[in-house]
């Protein structure tokens, strides 16, 4: 337990990030206006972004800032500003017995989940550096890969690196994703052009 | 690396919790987001502790993901568009059909 803590401690520039995402998730949880729910995923996913750079992954870093905060995010506003929603419409909540008791859940969920990855000793050493490695050696999608990026060889987790990744081993999956955004899209014109019948 | 798990977890649990104990759809589908999103940063911190498989994995999986998510932020809106314009609502616990 110790170390964990001087290894957060020893970190500042994740320690300021998870404190971060964390204040930003439980904005979301708790505010009754959806607008500082918002606002709070917003503080959240730019965090993530930056942790996800702390983890060599700079292209999935771009992706997300792109696709969270530029698409769904925006999305989400635009959706609380089109319903406009008065007090009265945003709809009662569960009492404080209720969200308490569900909080107790959650948090012992939390705690066991902690518990096993404390447990883990294959987690507890610490990430081994990135060598110079070459991906699909002797075909044509050849790619030499390091950590920086120097000397011939490109970044790990870049986007040459998760791109060559991508479509090859992965092209199958890639392009069941293209049917299920049409699926969704066509999905999501049908919904919101229907009126639902009223209740009865 | 136990460190990035560990946030992931907390950060799950705690869109677990919204979505949950909250009744307002808008905040049930940005608390689900929020869980994707921990469970994106334990996916890439995996694939940086063993980034010895080239094939970046979690990499790929993150970004098959964030696809799925956007899909499903689209489709939820969507749906919720539609209830608000015949209901009037977006309390969840104000749709009780399916009770019986």
């Amino acid at each position: 337990m110790t170390e964990i803590i001087n290894d957060v401690l020893g970190d500042p520039v994740f320690a300021i990030c998870a404190l971060i995402s964390v204040m930003g998730a439980l904005t979301v949880v708790s505010r009754r206006n959806p607008i500082h729910g918002a606002l709070g995923l917003m503080l959240a996913f730019l965090a993530f972004a930056v942790l996800f750079i702390r983890l060599n992954a700079t292209f999935l870093a771009a992706m997300h800032v792109l696709v969270y905060t530029g698409a769904i995010l925006v999305l989400f506003l635009f959706v609380i500003m089109l319903l406009n929603l008065s007090r009265e419409e945003l709809g009662r909540e569960y009492g404080v017995a209720t969200k308490g008791a569900i909080a107790l859940l959650v948090a012992v969920m939390c705690g066991l989940l902690l518990f096993a990855i404390g447990k883990d000793p294959d987690l507890a050493r610490p990430a081994s550096p990135i060598v110079d490695r070459v991906l699909y050696p002797g075909s044509a999608q050849e790619l030499r890969v390091a950590e920086d990026g120097g000397a011939g060889s490109k970044p790990w987790g870049g986007v040459d690196h998760v791109g060559t990744a991508l479509f090859g081993r992965w092209i199958f999956p890639f392009e069941l994703v293209s049917v299920l955004i049409i699926v969704a899209i066509l999905g999501a014109v049908v919904l919101a052009k229907r009126k639902l019948p009223p209740e009865s | 690396m136990i460190k990035y798990i560990a946030l992931s977890a907390v950060v799950f649990s705690i869109g677990a919790y919204g979505a949950i104990a909250r009744r307002n759809l808008l905040i049930v589908l940005m608390s689900i987001e929020l869980m994707l999103n921990g469970v994106n940063v334990a996916l890439i911190a995996f694939a940086r502790h063993y980034w010895d498989s080239l094939e970046v994995a979690g990499h790929a999986f993150v970004l098959m993901v964030m696809a799925v998510a956007a899909a499903e932020v689209g489709v939820g809106l969507a749906l919720m568009i539609a209830l608000f314009r015949t209901r009037k609502t977006v309390d969840a616990g104000e749709l009780r059909e399916l009770k019986g």
